[in-house]
This record gives structure tokens, sequence and C-alpha cells, in this order.
């Protein structure tokens, strides 16, 4: 008895840290949640800012315009994830068609390559962004010396199918670094499988269609249901660098929202409110989604 | 196979040597800088650990252990250890290091963290409606009972006392010391060309002919002909009129996009938050439509639909801007410090310098010398020692001394001036700080830009006299400078225009609106407000851009009145309100200098 509760003590103090580290990195940081209720405004101490109750809360949806605005922002981030979700599919195909080159050295090769832009950070795809489309950039350039175009086209400035392009620039980055739990998962499949279906003789289509793909759907699906969770943070470094004047309306996701928000001119309570909000909104998202995992799959994965 | 590898490794080395050599040979200003910059981290430590110990506080050079001064600082644009040239001056003096934290580096949350800590720095350099807010939050020193005992600092008692009288709540303490003050009269304007006005190269001018412009469209005409006959700059590079830049927009409390804000002076008014205040003294909103940014935003876009802004304004940064301007791209300026990325002396000499053209309907407003001071304010933190607060203060002291502000303004002696004869300057190197010249070791070393006073605010103005030369610190009104840059430009300028500067051709013409410069403590925004003004001002910026690039009329007032029914949504008229009853007190302040 005595020894069992030792081990108790033993086996606690090294979840310990990590029991620390989670209350320290992720509980307290809660504790800031106050601001949201507070006329906050440094370099006033919040003791002394008035306490306004749900103010900040009402003060989104208090008119039609700032419903609009509310509503145009939450539109931008659903169709943003949405079109990414649409599509969470392409790094999986990707990995499915990788694995079926089969010169090594040139696989090798075209998953470097298509791995490295997700080390390039936003603000580097962004320059590049602007040196190819800019009025005298290599696009451009080459659209005017053909004759096609006789004035520059501002590709940066439209605001036209600006999810889309999002999407893309996103694909472009993160495909290959994606693909890479999808060849994890392709190659701890049983090679016996693959031999019997030779044996059986399945061509290469059929290997895909009823071998590869089935043994790598569940890593689909919990990425997929992870990406739900995550619905309302499409993180805000790729739209905050390719905002600008004529775009914004359109590429202002939640994330990016609230920075604006708050580092534009201090509008800290009404931006923490926001954030709470989409706090409460993700943890309903994640527990929707476990509960549809638990019904179509069986198991949940929280 | 194996010397394969070998010869591969010694190339790799070699490589990686050159590239190494190849740094260290750039110049020997990189190895001076790097020298100066580990002998003040060293120094740092030391200094952290000793400031506690009120021992040796004589401003004696090299006695005693070095103190680093914390200076936070709204102006600079640098953040860090000052190193270089400025940096043994005042480590000369006082045998202190400053070190500098600039929220616009930085970013405006450091301004919310430090605060909350309770000590901002140990000298503080706040706009002055930040300061006073500081002042109410208890993160400033008292410093009446001593800046007595400052003779260079009492100099400006005056602008000192009536600063410090317009705090809210305040019974004749002392907390603050404008900057950039200066001792001429509060209404007077001494420089010679106005901070915002329309600037030409005057060679394009010249080809046309030299017509007279008579009002916006006049100008866009005189921009179209230099367009058309220089579609390219020398190089071959495409060039416009108008190259605009976005990163500015809602700089110095003004809502609305920078390009526009500025022009708007043109016509005698003036943005105070989302108030234009007109020539009459009253007050209108920005979205009036008879009002000058209306007339401006549509000024830029019927430029824009005539072709003559680069389609790269609402994508690129004040630096892409900048370097087009260096480049001869660009025909039209109107910042009078913007010229300087054009004018140099050999372009002033043939004639292909930038200058101010009138437009016969306009009508410039200027702000008066900023006798009061210039809106910042710097002040003691609260939290400093006895020991390092006499040493603040001495410090602060010899920043006001006409040294000091020869350091600031003027530079080195033997390396940016001479003395003649009879005791004025004479410039030297004056491109040293443009082209970052490398300064003489005995100086400091490192280039002069590099070097230079990274404060980047003045307690004096480069316009005040200096007492031991009675010119200005400023060099491009000294006599021999005058003299030096009367090129054959500024005389067939002189002679079109009949006057000699183009405020003397303004004041003779009656083209000037001189406000004068009054010391007032502007209200600070609520928490609502705060909100309402951010926001209204994206709204604003991002419809403003829009519509400098619309195709026709009828778009560009569609996008006028969706932006004022956003506007109206998101509290514009409480904005309004708040706006003019702020400014209203700084109006009543000037109506008395009238």
């Amino acid at each position: 008895m005595n020894k069992k509760k030792l081990r108790g003590y033993r086996e606690f103090l090294y979840v310990l840290p990590f029991v620390l580290l989670v209350a320290v990195f992720s509980y307290y940081p809660l504790y800031g949640w106050k601001y949201a209720f507070y006329d906050y405004k440094p370099p006033k101490p919040l003791s002394e800012a008035a306490f306004v109750g749900f103010k900040w809360f009402s003060y989104m949806v208090d008119n039609e315009i700032k419903r609009k605005q509310i509503g145009q922002v939450l539109m931008n981030t659903f169709a943003v994830s949405g079109l990414s979700m649409l599509f969470s599919w392409f790094p999986m195909v990707f990995a499915v068609f990788l694995n079926e080159i089969k010169w090594k050295p040139y696989r090798k090769f075209v998953q470097t390559v298509t791995t490295l832009p997700n080390f390039i950070s936003w603000v580097l795809v962004y320059s590049i962004a602007f040196c190819v489309f800019n009025s005298t950039g290599v696009v451009n350039s080459i659209l005017m010396e053909t004759g096609a175009i006789t004035k520059p086209i501002m590709f940066l400035q439209s605001s036209e199918h600006i999810w889309f392009k999002m999407w893309l620039w996103l694909t472009w980055k993160n495909a290959g670094w994606a693909a890479i739990m999808y060849i994890a998962a392709i190659s701890g499949i049983d090679e016996e499988l693959y031999e019997a279906a030779r044996v059986d003789g399945a061509n290469r289509i059929q290997i895909i269609l009823h071998i590869t793909i089935p043994s790598i759907l569940p890593t689909y699906f919990v990425l997929l249901f992870l990406n739900i969770a995550n619905f309302l943070s499409n993180g805000m470094e790729q739209f905050f660098v390719f905002q600008n004047n004529f775009n914004k309306n359109t590429i202002q996701v939640l994330d990016l929202y609230v920075y604006n928000l708050a580092m534009g001119s201090g509008g800290y309570s009404l931006s923490t409110a926001i954030g709470i909000l989409k706090s409460v909104v993700s943890i309903i998202l994640l527990c929707v989604t476990n509960a549809i995992s638990k019904l179509t799959r069986g198991e949940g994965f929280i | 196979m194996k010397l394969k590898k070998v010869t591969s490794l010694l190339l790799a080395g070699a490589m990686v040597i050159a590239s190494l050599a190849g740094c260290g040979s750039s110049g020997s200003t990189d190895t001076a800088s790097t020298d100066s910059s580990a002998a003040t981290t060293t120094t740092d430590t030391s200094a952290a650990a000793t400031t506690d110990t009120a021992a040796d506080t004589s401003a004696d050079a090299g006695s005693g252990e070095t103190m680093v001064f914390e200076i936070y600082d709204a102006a600079a644009n640098y953040q860090g250890m000052q190193t270089g040239w400025f940096q043994k001056v005042v480590n000369d003096r006082f045998n202190v290091d400053l070190n500098i934290i600039a929220p616009q580096v930085a970013g405006d949350a450091i301004f919310q963290t430090r605060a909350s800590s309770g000590n901002l720095g140990d000298i503080v350099l706040l706009d002055a409606t930040d300061f006073a807010d500081c002042v109410k939050s208890g993160l400033i020193k008292d410093i009446s009972a001593d800046i007595g005992n400052y003779p260079n600092l009492m100099v400006f008692k005056e602008q000192i006392d009536v600063y410090n009288q317009g705090l809210e709540g305040n019974a004749g303490e002392i907390y603050g010391i404008p900057t950039e003050m200066l001792n001429s009269s509060p209404s007077s304007y001494s420089q010679d060309v106005i901070y915002s006005s329309p600037l030409l190269r005057w060679d394009l001018y010249k080809e046309l002919g030299m017509p007279d412009i008579k009002d916006l469209d006049g100008l866009l005409d005189v921009l179209g002909q230099m367009m058309e006959a220089h579609p390219t700059n020398d190089a071959g590079d495409p060039a416009y009129p108008f190259s605009l830049w976005a990163d500015w927009d809602g700089g110095d409390g003004m809502i609305g996009i920078a390009n526009v804000v500025q022009l708007t002076t043109w016509y005698g008014e003036k943005l105070r938050g989302s108030m234009i205040l007109k020539p009459d003294g009253t007050f209108t909103p920005l979205t009036d439509k008879t009002a000058s940014y209306y007339k401006i935003t549509k000024f830029l876009n019927n430029a824009y639909r005539r072709g003559l802004v680069d389609p790269d304004s609402g994508t690129q940064d004040w630096n892409s801007a900048c370097a087009k301007m260096g480049a001869g791209q660009v025909y039209l300026m109107w910042y009078s410090w913007q010229v300087g990325f054009w004018n140099s002396q050999d372009r002033l000499e043939d004639g292909t310098a930038f200058i101010f053209v009138p437009v016969e309907d306009q009508n410039y407003y200027a702000d008066a010398d900023a006798y009061f001071g210039s809106g910042r304010v710097f002040g003691v933190g609260s939290q400093v020692d006895d020991a390092k607060y006499k040493k603040i203060m001495e410090f602060l002291d010899w920043y006001a001394s006409p040294e000091g502000a020869t350091f600031q303004h003027t530079g080195i002696e033997g390396f940016n001036y001479e003395v003649n004869a009879d005791g004025t300057y004479t410039a030297i190197n004056s491109n040293a700080l443009m082209d970052n010249l490398p300064v003489p070791e005995e100086y400091g070393g490192a280039g002069y830009n590099d070097g230079n006073n990274a404060i980047n605010q003045w307690i004096v103005s480069s316009n005040s006299i200096n007492p031991n030369t009675g010119e200005t610190y400023n060099k491009e009104y000294w006599k021999s400078w005058k003299e030096a840059t009367n090129t054959q430009m500024k005389k067939e300028w002189a002679e079109k225009f009949g006057a000699k500067e183009p405020v003397e051709w303004m004041k003779k013409n009656n083209k000037l609106l001189i406000s004068p410069n009054v010391s007032i403590s502007l209200d600070s925004d609520t928490a609502d407000i705060a909100v309402i003004r951010n926001q209204c001002n994206e709204i604003v910026c991002d419809y403003t851009w829009q519509m400098i690039f619309v195709d026709d009329d009828a778009a560009f007032d569609a996008k006028w009145d969706e932006m004022t029914a956003q506007l109206e949504g998101n509290g514009f008229a409480d904005l309004c309100a708040f706006d003019q009853t702020k400014h209203q007190k700084e109006l009543d302040e000037k109506n008395k200098y009238k």
C-alpha cells in the first residue's frame, strides 16, 4: 500500500513538468480574457479601467453595418478554410502520385522541391509575389512584350477570386509538407497487399484505388477532423502580407481582423472579446466534429 | 574518388574564406562598427551591476563605471545601443551609453507592456497626449525641484512652464520638456520652403516654356506633358508624375491616406483627426464633399484616369517609392524634405532639381515655427535612482546646450563644418548623411549616418539661432551655404516668380496661411473613441485608395457614398464630435495670436 502510494507520487512528479508547462503557457494566458470586460487603454493600468461587462461583445453587433462587417469577416474565414478543406485531398493524391514515381532520384527531387517552400516565410513569399506580379514584373513584362495587353494588369491589387488565389499560394507553400504525413502512411502499408493484388492481375490504377487510398484514408480523416476544429484559425501572416487597401474587404479573416483591431490603435478590449468568441466557437466545432467522428468511425479523436 | 573529395573540400573552404574576405574588405567602417558595438556590450554589463551603488556622480569622463540610459523614444527609427560618433561624443562627456527603445521598430505593443511594468525608461520621449496619460499614471518623475539648476534648459523656461501648466490637474509641477523649441515668436515663419507644396522638376518645367498653372487640372496638364515628353527616366525605366505609397496612412493622428492628407494643405485646410480645419477657422467633417479631402482624392483619381499614376502605387511601400524618387521616375514631389532624395548639389547646378512651382488657385497652410515645441515631450522615468537622475538632468541640459545642438544639427567640427574667420561656419562633406560617409577614427569611426544621433528628436530646433555663430544650426540658412547654392536654376526661378525663396513668394502674393504654434495638451482618446478612430481610419483609407483607382465619376461618387455610409455605421459622428471639442480648444488658443 505504502509502496503503491510512493509510486503514485513518483509518477505524479514525472508528469508535473508537463502539467506546469500546460498551466503556465495554456491556462494562465486565459487570465488575460478579463481585458474584454474593461475599458482598457494603456498606459492606464487595468485596475484603474472601468468595468463594462459585456459592452464590447454587444459593440460588435449593435448596428446593421457592423453586423455586415463581422459577417463579411466570418464569410472570408469560412471561405478560405472551406476551400482548403474542399481541396484537402490534394496533398494525399499528390503523395500517392509521388509514390508512383519509380525512379528514386527524380522522386526525391520532386519531394524536396515541393517541401522547400514550407520553410520560406510569408514575408518572403510576398516579396517573390511582388517581384513576379508587379507592373514591371515578369508576368506583366511577358504579356506586354507579346502584345497580349497594353496596360499592366494589377494582379496584387485586384480583389477578384482572392480566396482562390490565397488557396493557390497556400498550396504552393504547403502541399509538399502536408504530403509527408501521407508518404509516411503509404510506406507503412503492408507490401504483401500489393503483391497479392499484382498476383491477382490488378493494374496500377486499381492498386491505387483499392489498396493505397483505402489504407491512408484513416490518416486523411484524422487530419481533416483536426482541420475542422481549426476552421476559424487560418493564421494571419499570409493574409497580413497580401492585404492591401483594395482587397482588404475580402481577404480579412478573423485572425487578421483581431490583429488589425488590436495593434492598429489599441482596441485591446474589443479584440480580446472577439478572441474569446473565436475560442468558444472553436471548442464547439471541435466537439461537433468529435461527435461526427464517433458516429462515422466508431471512435473519437479526443 | 578520394582525391575528388579532397579537392571539393578545398574548393569549398576557399569559397568560404573568399566570401569572408569579401565581407571584411568592404571598408574599414564595418570592422570599426563591430568593434564599438562589442565595446558597448561589455561596458553595458558592468554598468548594470553597479547602477545601484550611488558612487561617482560627477560628469567627468572616464571616472567611475559607464552608465546606461534606457531611452523610450517615440521618434527613433533605430532600436538598440547608440554607436558610432555620437556615442563617442556622449561617452566622452558623460561616460554614458544610450540604449534606445523604439516603438516604431518594436511595435506599439511595447508601450503597453512597458507601461504596465511601471517603468517606461530612464528618459522618456512621447507624443504629448501619451505623455499626459503617463504623467497621470505616475510613470514620469516630477523634476520641478531641480530643473532651475540647469541653465541651458532654463533658456526655454517660458515654453516649459506653459507646457506643464497645460497638463490636467497640474499645480505647478514640472514633468516634461517640449521638443524642437525655438527662440523666435509663436506666429513667425522663418523657413524658406513650407512643409507641403507642389514641387516640379525645373528642367522639365522649363522645357514646356514655364507655363502658368491655374488650378489642379492645369497641374495635371503640365505633368501629362512632362510624361509625354519623358515617358522614362534616363535609365529607361518607366516614369510617372505620381508614385504613391500606402504605409504611412493614418499617421500623425490624422485620418485618411497620407498622400491625400498632406495635399489638403495646398488649399489652406488642415486635417485634425476626423475634422478638417478650414481657412475661416471652422471645422467640417472629412466626409464633406466641398472640403479638400474630396477635392484631393478626386485630383489623384483624375491623375489616374489620365495615366499619370504609377500603377504600383497601391501596393508598394515607402522604400520602393523612395527608390523611384531617387532614380528620377517621379515628376511631382510635395514634402519639403522629399527633394533630399533627388536634389544634389550637382543637380541644383545643372538645373534638374525639384523646386516649388505655384498653382494659382492655391493658398498654402503651414505650421508656424515650433516656438512652444513640435508636439513631443521629453521626461524622466519615475523609477530612476538619485545618481542616475542627476546624470540624466546633466545630459538633458547638455542636449539643449549650443554645443549639444551643434552636434545634433550640424555635426562634427572638422568633418561637417569648418569655422570661418568671423566665427560663422562653412559646411563640408554635405553629403555625409545621404551617402553615409566614413567618419575618421578620432571622431568615433563608422559611417556618419550609422553613428548619427539615434534619439532622432531635439530639444532645440534646428532653426534656432546658435549663440556662438549668430546663425541657425541648420546649414541651409548659413550665409556661406546660400552663396554656394545660388545656382543658375535658382536665379531663373527668382526671375520668373519675382521672389528669392518660395516662402517669400507666398508671403508677397498673400498665399500663405500660418497657423500659430501653441502649447496645449489635448484630450486623449477614450477606449471607445480609440476603437472608432481605428476602424474609421481603415474605412477611409481603403475607400480612398479604391477611389483613386476608379475609371469614372459615377463609380467615384458611389464609392464615396458607400464610404460615408460605412463610417456612419461605425460611429463616425461620435468621433467627429470628440475631435471637434478636442481641437476647438487648440484653435481658441491659436486665435489669440490673430
